[in-house]
């Protein structure tokens, strides 16, 4: 996700008023709008769309077959359900999402306040080290997470998927965190210390409050990401229960059978759900701000 | 107590779980590239240099360097997709701006592995294309498709840097580019890109770094002749169990990446840090 492009070196938008002199903004006039682009724009959705629409639709198709759709049934979504270890892996792919979620967004939280309001020495390392998991291809994180848990004896389960999760999760939420942190008013803060409060009561009761927002869709991105995750869940994992995009690996390795559609419109349902709660979450806050900018950390650019 | 030393104590639980379990791994990984297996396939630490020997062994290089090329490839065509799509969304967008990007987004979050089987139902063999047009082309198990299926996977990557840039910058610069007499194709040449340049580097160094290590494409839609090395160092760690060649693999694409990684971070910290002060 790109959380953390640079900003602008562009002159800033001049003030509202400046308008009132020049030419007033318009937006460009529809002749403006090259017809090829707004072509474009038709294929490139049909490209982005058609491929998740059919496996929605196949989901619900009646027979085994993966390429002609011969009625409505939700008989896969029976199967996916009625088979005990599609279960198990739900619950467990559910599980380490949850736990991820939560330890994560504690921790990142906490590293986002500390990087922006202490001054030490190793901040300017800690801020390179705090992104360098966001770069990091998922193979590498994956296979040096396998060395270390099998060098230290910790047998492969949920929590060393969970262990993994968390290290790749904290960035995302730091960098969400940090951005409406940078943007909020530093003399609130000094306000309620003025006013006798100790420095803890002041994080608890002036800042907490107003990084919420940013702090609940950064977990609710974690959720998503972590429910998703594949790679670093494969190399992680033991045997059983194995969260289920390990087990769609699996099944499309070796024999795909219909049931897939249906566990991948149901992945797909509770990724959206959790995304878009992220994305809403600002709003019920009452802030007249984009659920977008705080997801990428753009919150005051 | 001082905010200094307040904010300081906030730093350590994060700091210490980033030692422990983000750069350790990594040291782990590095001592035991230079290390052997035992008759009886045990991973043991020592000084060799056979794995790196290894690495450029003729059955290997054109691996390494395919791994590279594809996902050039991929960083090529998610530009010349992604950029108009963002500057369509960013100046044509209007008030459905905040709506269209979500809709770029939200495949994204469809479980990356689902998105590539979806292609596999496309493009099979007797898959839905070639049952449709009644023809037998062989999409699948070509270089085409494990570029395209990256493309597909990150091009998300490539929109977001390029539409936030975009959407940052003044329109009415491009009014000025316009009342200078510049054409389109000049104002958009001498304006537009040099002020997204920032945009366009991020995306592309985005879609690269993933794409590089990315094994799902090349297993699902490609065959013998489209391994990357991400296949070669998943099968080290798990079928072949040659741990000691597995992490050379491992570091040295980790070695190469890092240049662009340092390169993309230090923009990002240099941004942080100006936000901060």
């Amino acid at each position: 996700m790109s959380t953390v492009e640079s900003r602008p070196t562009a002159p800033a938008r001049p003030p509202a008023g400046a308008d009132a002199e020049g030419a007033p903004l318009k937006p460009p006039k529809a002749f403006d709008r090259p017809r090829f682009l707004k072509f474009f724009m038709g294929v490139f959705f049909l490209f982005l769309f058609v491929p998740i629409a059919l496996v929605v639709l196949f989901s619900f198709n009646s027979s085994r077959s993966l390429q002609d759709f011969q009625g409505f049934s939700t008989r896969w979504y029976q199967t996916f359900f009625e088979t005990e270890s599609l279960r198990d892996s739900l619950v467990a792919s559910l599980q380490i999402a949850l736990v991820t979620m939560v330890i994560a967004t504690i921790l990142g939280t906490m590293l986002a306040y500390g990087l922006v309001r202490a001054r030490t020495r190793v901040s300017s390392s800690l801020n390179v080290l705090m992104l360098l998991p966001l770069v990091t291809p998922e193979i590498v994180a994956g296979a040096s997470a396998l060395l270390l848990f099998t060098q230290v004896k910790l047998d492969l389960s949920l929590t060393t998927i969970i262990l993994a999760h968390i290290t790749f999760s904290i960035s995302y939420v730091t960098v969400v965190v940090r951005a409406r942190l940078v943007a909020l008013s530093r003399e609130v803060e000094e306000a309620s210390m003025d006013l006798g409060a100790t420095r803890w009561q002041t994080f608890r009761l002036v800042t907490l409050p107003a990084l919420w927002p940013a702090v609940l869709a950064a977990g609710l991105l974690v959720f998503a990401l972590s429910f998703d995750d594949f790679v670093l869940s494969f190399f992680t994992t033991g045997e059983s229960p194995q969260p289920l995009p390990v087990r769609i690996w699996a099944e499309i390795r070796f024999g795909v059978r219909p049931t897939i559609n249906a566990i991948g419109t149901f992945m797909l349902v509770i990724s959206v759900v959790s995304i878009g709660l992220a994305l809403l979450l600002p709003r019920l806050f009452g802030k007249r701000e984009s659920g977008l900018k705080v997801l990428l950390g753009r919150e005051g650019a | 107590m001082n905010e200094n030393r307040f904010a300081s104590a906030f730093l350590v639980p994060g700091a210490v779980w980033m030692l422990l379990l983000f750069v350790a791994p990594l040291v782990f990984i590095l001592a035991l590239s230079f290390g052997y297996t035992d008759d009886l396939g045990e991973a043991i630490y020592s000084t060799r240099l056979d794995n790196y020997e290894r690495l450029v062994d003729p059955a290997y290089v054109p691996v390494l360097l395919r791994s590279v090329g594809f996902a050039l490839a991929a960083v090529v065509i998610c530009l010349l997709i992604g950029y108009p799509v963002a500057y369509y969304i960013a100046i044509f967008g209007g008030r459905w701006k905040n709506v269209l990007i979500a809709l770029v987004v939200l495949p994204f979050f469809v479980n990356y592995l689902i998105r590539t089987y979806a292609w596999i139902a496309l493009l099979g063999d007797d898959g839905m294309v070639n049952g449709v047009l009644d023809t037998s082309v062989r999409f699948l198990n070509t270089p085409y498709a494990v570029i395209g299926g990256l493309v597909y996977g990150f091009l998300a990557f490539m929109i977001l840097p390029i539409y936030a840039a975009l959407d940052r910058m003044d329109p009415s610069l491009i009014e000025a580019g316009k009342d200078l007499y510049g054409g389109p194709w000049q104002t958009f040449r001498h304006v537009t890109l040099p002020h997204t340049m920032q945009g366009v580097l991020a995306g592309s160094l985005l879609v690269f770094l993933p794409a590089v290590g990315d094994f799902v494409a090349a297993s699902l839609l490609g065959g013998p002749e489209e391994v990357m090395v991400g296949n070669l160092i998943q099968q080290q760690f798990q079928a072949s169990d040659n741990w000691p060649f597995g992490a050379a693999l491992t570091v040295a694409t980790m070695a190469f990446l890092l240049i662009f990684m340092l390169f993309y971070l230090r923009s990002a910290a240099r941004e942080a840090r100006e936000a901060t002060a």
